[in-house]
Formats: structure tokens, sequence, C-alpha cells
């Protein structure tokens, strides 16, 4: 029993903790030095199931960070924007959520319905004023998420401005014509479901709207099956609630199955991408769009053209989630802008309380004007509906208010 | 002393402690370290590396669950996420419709998800390899559809949530707070699996793998034990499930789809089948990849925007690549790369290798 026996066991699993704890050093650094880059913090959704407007939109916001350091960023300090794909996946997001406001972010460009709703308690803790690029209409209540703003019209009041348009346009010399059946196709989440839930189902049920809806599995690539039950049920309007990846995929699929209906899509379908996937398919299909196209000749959209040239790009390519990513960041850029002409810290309380005294902030005509107060952060009502003609998108009505809620 | 620290020189008097979990002092001086470690841990790292131990921590248990069923007993199942699916709902409209305390309710919920995979284990008396990944395919199929569609209990496809529920009076979706009741649960869970492994229940488990029809010949109920061990893995998937929607507070079937299924089974692969070690260490390593790669990725970003502008992409090809370099070089995982790093240290300076 003595000598020649080779070393032991080392003492092992422990070392791998101990790498663990050592890697974690570090720490926040709150930006307290008055020069010191402001930390803004940002999901995008760059090869998920929404990556097709995602990139867009992710491009509207690094453009306009890239602009205003451009101009000498946000009174001297530049913006630096902390970013990373998420690929839509709820855990990733909180994971980056939780890297990006511990390295010291003060306010956070979020993305997609289903992670901001995750999120909403923490970022309410953590006192971080929250772009919902979800327009989901609770995210509007700040009872429910005091530091989110949705700089946009919520899905629920675009939704009440379609069902309204439908019942105003709905065969007004026949009185004979009976309800308006409207069928919504929307993308099988809590983002696609939102316009309904959140309003719209109320809304439909007092104007004596016929209201159905049809989830659309994410990755179909034929909605046959929902198309004959929404021709059995015999609506005339098809409203989309998803991206214009997956509704020009449906409106091909139904102008080949010869269904009459008008189509109206919602926030993220009404785009120049859905012109370009579904072709012939999109034309006179309708859109309720809170944000201009870049192709249209306002203030709003002027500002990105220049800057895009001088960046030696065009507009081709580009959508309207494009001047959204940019106007979104616009108006919380603003609200730093004014607390730190005020001489106030960077903070998270006064930022959001800066941005409850926005009354009527000009968009450069990009949206309605952006208003929030301490009990309402849906920044705008309102917006144009548009119309796809010889493949462009053509505003048909000038800015319209959303109806009030039944 | 010194002579009591090595293997050969344990001197056992009784069979007892022969037969511990832990025999040799060695191992006992280590679980001490790392039980300080994980007591230590919490208050060193920030509110980043506390989320991330804390995934960790849940994709453990799930993966020790479901290695129970795939590494344990050979039953291959693509149904991880829905079992998952089946316990963090249950825990949710347990406590969130029937008003229990969380403490009744992750256990309730646990017990639920144990009878769906006992249920959904049906097939595999029947069924073997491939077929039966299928069939648990259905499962995954089946349950998404569920949860997508019976709004009236799950909500459909709006999400569940949670009031936060409270431990020791704090609130339990803080990554701290949320942390001990994680270590917790998998150390736990991984003390269950080590031990479930010395019981006659797990030996039967493993010799069901091994050779079903040997072991019905030596007296194993093949029947009972394919579905004894879909509960028990279950049971603990289901518990991965609960802790999910009582940290996160929210439950969407958006977190449960067969993509999560695949994940775990890369975490066992990668991690190593039929190893608690290896559940551990996979889960950890699947779970810490895309945080790491997200990291060389932003620390690039500022030197060449150009490859950074590939990251994403990269991201989904790593995550392949490290599961077929595994699946080439060594299909046992990491666990065994971790056995083998112990006995080059054990025999050298020779070159003999155990096993």
């Amino acid at each position: 029993m003595t000598g020649g026996h080779p070393p032991g066991r080392i003492p092992p699993t422990a070392t791998l903790f101990l790498l663990l704890a050592a890697a974690c050093g570090g720490g926040a650094d709150r930006a307290d030095d008055p020069d010191a880059p402001i930390k803004v913090g940002a999901i995008f959704d760059l090869t998920g199931p929404t990556a097709d407007v995602g990139t867009d939109y992710a491009d509207g916001v690094r453009g306009f960070v890239d602009w205003t350091n451009r101009q000498g960023g946000i009174e001297g300090r530049p913006i630096e924007l902390i970013y990373q794909d998420y690929a839509y996946q709820v855990d990733r997001a909180e994971q980056l959520y939780g890297q990006f406001v511990g390295e010291g972010a003060v306010i956070f460009m979020g993305w997609g319905t289903g992670d901001t709703e995750a999120l909403q308690l923490r970022i309410a803790e953590d006192e971080i004023p929250f772009s919902s690029a979800s327009l989901s209409h609770v995210l509007g209540d700040p009872a429910e998420a005091p530091y989110n703003f949705l700089v946009a019209t919520s899905y629920s009041d675009q939704f009440r401005i379609a069902l309204d348009w439908i019942a105003r346009n709905h065969a007004p010399d026949n009185p004979d014509a009976g309800a308006p059946v409207v069928a919504l196709m929307h993308n099988a989440s809590p983002f696609g479901l939102s316009p309904a839930r959140q309003g719209g189902e109320a809304f439909a049920a007092a104007r004596g709207i016929d209201l159905s809806l049809y989830p659309m599995p994410r990755g179909a690539v034929d909605f046959t099956a929902e198309f004959s039950r929404i021709r059995q049920s015999g609506a005339r309007y098809i409203v989309f609630q998803n991206t214009s990846g997956p509704a020009a995929v449906a409106l091909r699929n139904a102008r080949s199955l010869g269904i009459e209906a008008t189509f109206i899509c919602l926030n993220w379908c009404s785009n120049a991408q859905l012109v370009e996937l579904a072709g012939e398919a999109a034309e006179g299909v309708m859109g309720t769009m809170p944000y201009a196209p870049l192709t249209m000749d306002v203030p709003g959209t002027r500002v990105i053209r220049d800057y895009l040239a001088s960046q030696g790009e065009t507009i081709a390519g580009k959508t309207n989630a494009y001047t959204q990513g940019w106007w979104t960041f616009a108006v919380f850029a603003e609200a730093m802008r004014q607390v730190l002409a005020a001489g106030g810290d960077l903070t998270g309380a006064n930022i959001r309380a800066t941005m409850e005294t926005f009354a009527d902030f000009d968009m450069g005509g990009v949206t309605v004007p952006i208003t929030f107060t301490p009990d309402d952060h849906l920044g705008a009502k309102g917006l144009r509906i548009y119309r796809v003609e010889d493949g462009a998108w053509q505003p048909v009505t000038d800015f319209i208010q959303a109806p009030d809620p039944a | 002393m010194n002579r009591m620290r090595y293997e050969c020189g344990v001197f056992h008097t009784r069979y007892a402690s022969e037969m511990g979990l832990r025999p040799r002092p060695l191992q006992r001086i280590r679980l001490v370290l790392i039980a300080a470690a994980i007591v230590v841990y919490p208050f060193v790292a920030n509110g980043y590396w506390l989320d991330l131990a804390n995934q960790v921590a849940i994709a453990t248990v799930g993966a020790i669950g479901l290695n129970i069923l795939v590494g344990y007993t050979g039953q291959i199942s693509l149904g991880q996420g829905a079992f998952m699916a089946i316990g963090a709902y249950s825990a949710g409209l347990l406590t969130l419709q029937a008003g229990l305390p969380w403490a009744v309710g992750i256990p309730v919920a646990c017990c639920i998800t144990a009878a769906a995979g006992a249920f959904f284990g049906l097939p595999s008396l029947r069924l073997k390899g491939l077929y039966l990944a299928i069939a648990t395919l259905a499962a995954q199929e089946i349950v998404e559809w569920l949860m997508t569609h019976w709004t009236w209990l799950t909500g459909g496809t709006e999400a569940l949530v949670l009031a936060a529920p409270r431990l020791f009076g704090a609130r339990m979706n803080s990554p701290f707070v949320f942390y001990w009741l994680g270590a917790a649960l998998a150390a736990g869970t991984a003390l269950f699996a080590a031990n479930l492994f010395r019981s006659r229940m797990g030996r039967a488990f493993v010799a069901v793998r091994d050779q079903d029809i040997a072991a019905s010949v030596i007296g194993v109920d093949v029947a009972r034990t394919k579905l004894l061990a879909f509960a028990t893995s279950s049971f603990l998937v289901g518990l991965a499930g609960a802790m999910i929607a009582f940290y996160r507070n929210i439950v969407s079937w958006e977190r449960f789809t067969l993509e999560t299924s695949v994940v775990y089974l890369a975490m066992i692969i990668v991690g190593g089948l039929g190893s608690v070690r290896g559940s551990f260490l996979g889960a950890a390593l699947i779970t810490l990849l895309p945080a790491l790669i997200n990291n060389v990725g932003r620390a690039v970003q500022e030197t060449a925007p150009q490859a950074a502008g590939l990251l994403p992409h990269v991201q989904h090809a790593v995550f392949g690549l490290v599961i077929i370099v595994f699946l080439i070089f060594e299909p046992r995982g990491l666990s065994k790369l971790w056995g083998n790093v112990k006995d080059y240290f054990h025999v050298w300076p020779f070159a003999y290798r155990k096993g």
C-alpha cells in the first residue's frame, strides 16, 4: 500500500465555476462623464421570421444614429448604439436586454410583441424608456407599462381605422347589402392577435361588422385551406396582420384562387417589399401605414433621402420600415436632447418625464404629430390610408384619426 | 493521511461506505468546492451573468430529464418542447386560475407533465428508434396545436402573464433571487438522477436501453419500465418548464416549439448521452455559446463592420458545426472529454490510458 501511485484525482469541476466567475468582472459603467457617448441598447430581427421588415427597421435606426453623430451628436455627446440580432427569440431578447442594460444603456429599442411583453416587468423595474416597435395597444397604457412608448398608431387603432373605412365604404348606395364580412388573417402569435383582441373585436361587434379570425401558421407557403373557409364565410374584406413575406404569399394565393375581395394590410405588410414580393397580386391592395414610404415627398423623408445620398445610397429597396426605425429613434433622441439641454441627468425617469411633455411633436409629415401624456403612451392616433397603384403606394386619404373605441 | 486521498488507498470497512455516492475523500472535497463556488457566484456576478447562470440551471434540469429518457433508457424523444410547455402552462394556470401558491403549483405541474409524458410514451411499447422519434414528434405537434388553439385554456397565441411569485419576500423574477431556487432545483435534480441509476429501477432503464429482450428475460417488465422512464423524464422536463414560467412571468407557445426539442437533444448529445455530468456540461455549453458568439461579434463589430454583418448567420452555422464536430470526434460528448482529462492526470507520467 505504499508509494508508486500516480497523483489522484484533481479537484475539478470547481475550476469551471471559478473560470466562469472570473469571466464576469467589469460591470456597469454608468455614463456620468459629460462627454461620454450615450449608450442605447437595441435588438433587431435580422435572421428570424420577421427579418423581412426587421432588417430595414434596423437600418433606419442605425442610419439615424450615424446621421446624428455626424451632426455632432446629442448636445455634443455621440450616440453609441449597442445592438444584436435576436432572431425573434424571446430568450435571446431577455438575455440581450439584461446585458445591454447592465452595460449602461439608458434607453432601449425593442422589436417583437412577445419579447416586449416578456420584458415588460423588468423594463418598469429598471426604469428604461423602451420603444415598442410592437404597436400592441396595451403597451401604450402607462399603468401597465410605465416605460414603454409607442411612436406610431397602435395595431388596434390601425385595425379600427380599417374597419371604420370598410363600414363607411361598404356599398353606401345599397341599403340591402347587409353587414360587411371581414376576415382578419393574422400571424399566429401575440403580435398577430393584438389588433383583434385589444379592441378590434369589440369595435366590429359595435359597428355590426361580421369579423372572423384566421391564423397564418408560421412558415406556411400555402393558404388554400384558409381561403376556402374565407370564401365560405362570404368575406369581402381581408385584413392582414403579418409581415410582408407571408402576406405576399397569401396575396398570390388569393389571386390564383380567384378570391374577390378588398385586401388591407396593417403596419408591417403595407410596404414596398410587399409590392416587390407579390408583384401583380399587390395591385389595388390597401394599407394602413403610420409611416410614410420613402417615395413620398415630405420633410421627414427628405432628410432621410439627403442622408442616404451623402452615403452614396438611394432609397431603392428601402421601405417605410426604414422611415419607422429612423423617426422612432428621433423621438427618443429629442427627449434625451431636451433632458441634457435642461441640465438634467440622463436617467430613465427624466427621459420618461420629458417624453410625457411632448405635444404635437412634428415628425416631418411622416406620421401624425406625436403626443405623449402621463396617462397615455400611444404617441399617434391617426394615419393615412394608401393603395397600391401601378406598383407604388399612393395615399388615398389624408391623416384620419382612429374612431373612438366601442 | 496522504494515502487516504487516493482511490486505491481508501479502505472501506462497511458496504455502505463503499457504495456511497461520493466514496472518495477527494470527491467530497470537490463537492465542497463546487458548493462554495455556487454560493459565492451570485455575489460576484452582475445581472447578466446571473441571468445566464439561471438559464443554465433551467436547461440543466431539462437536459437531465431528457437524458434519463434518451441517454439512459434509449427512447428517442422529439417531444421535449411539448413537455416543457405542459409543465409551464400547468404551473401558470394552476397559480393564475386555481390560485395555488407556486410551491404547490410546481409539483402538481410536474405530476401533470409526468402523466402526459407517460401517455405520449405509450407508442414506445410498440415502436423503437426512428419510429418512436416520429411518434414523439407527433406529441410535439399535437401539444403545439393545443397551445395555440385551446384559447379558453391557454389563451391561444396570446401569452399567459403570471404575477411574479415571491420567494422569501423578494420577487422571484429577479435573477439574484431566482438563482437560489434554480441552483437548488438543479442540484436536487442532479442528485436525484445520479442516485436513480444506482437503484434497481435505474438499472432497469439501462438494461432496456442496452438490450430490451435480454432485460425482459432477466425479469424486467419492459413496458412498465419504458412508461416509468417517460414519466420520470417528463416530471423533470415539466419542472424545467415550470421554472421558466415563474422566472420569466410569461408563458407563450413561442418558447416551446420543435426547435426547443432539437436544442435540448443537442445539449445531451454534445454533453454526453447517459451522463448527469454531461447533461450539465451540454446545457451550459449550448446556453452560453450564443452569448459567447454575441460577445465575440460585438468585439469584431468595431474593427470589422463588414464581418459583423455576417455574424447573425455565423451564429446559426457555428451551432450546427459544434454538434457535427462532437458527433465525429467525441460522440460521448463533453462528459467523456472531461473523463479523458482526468485519466491523463491520473496515470501521469505514464502513457497508459484507462478503459
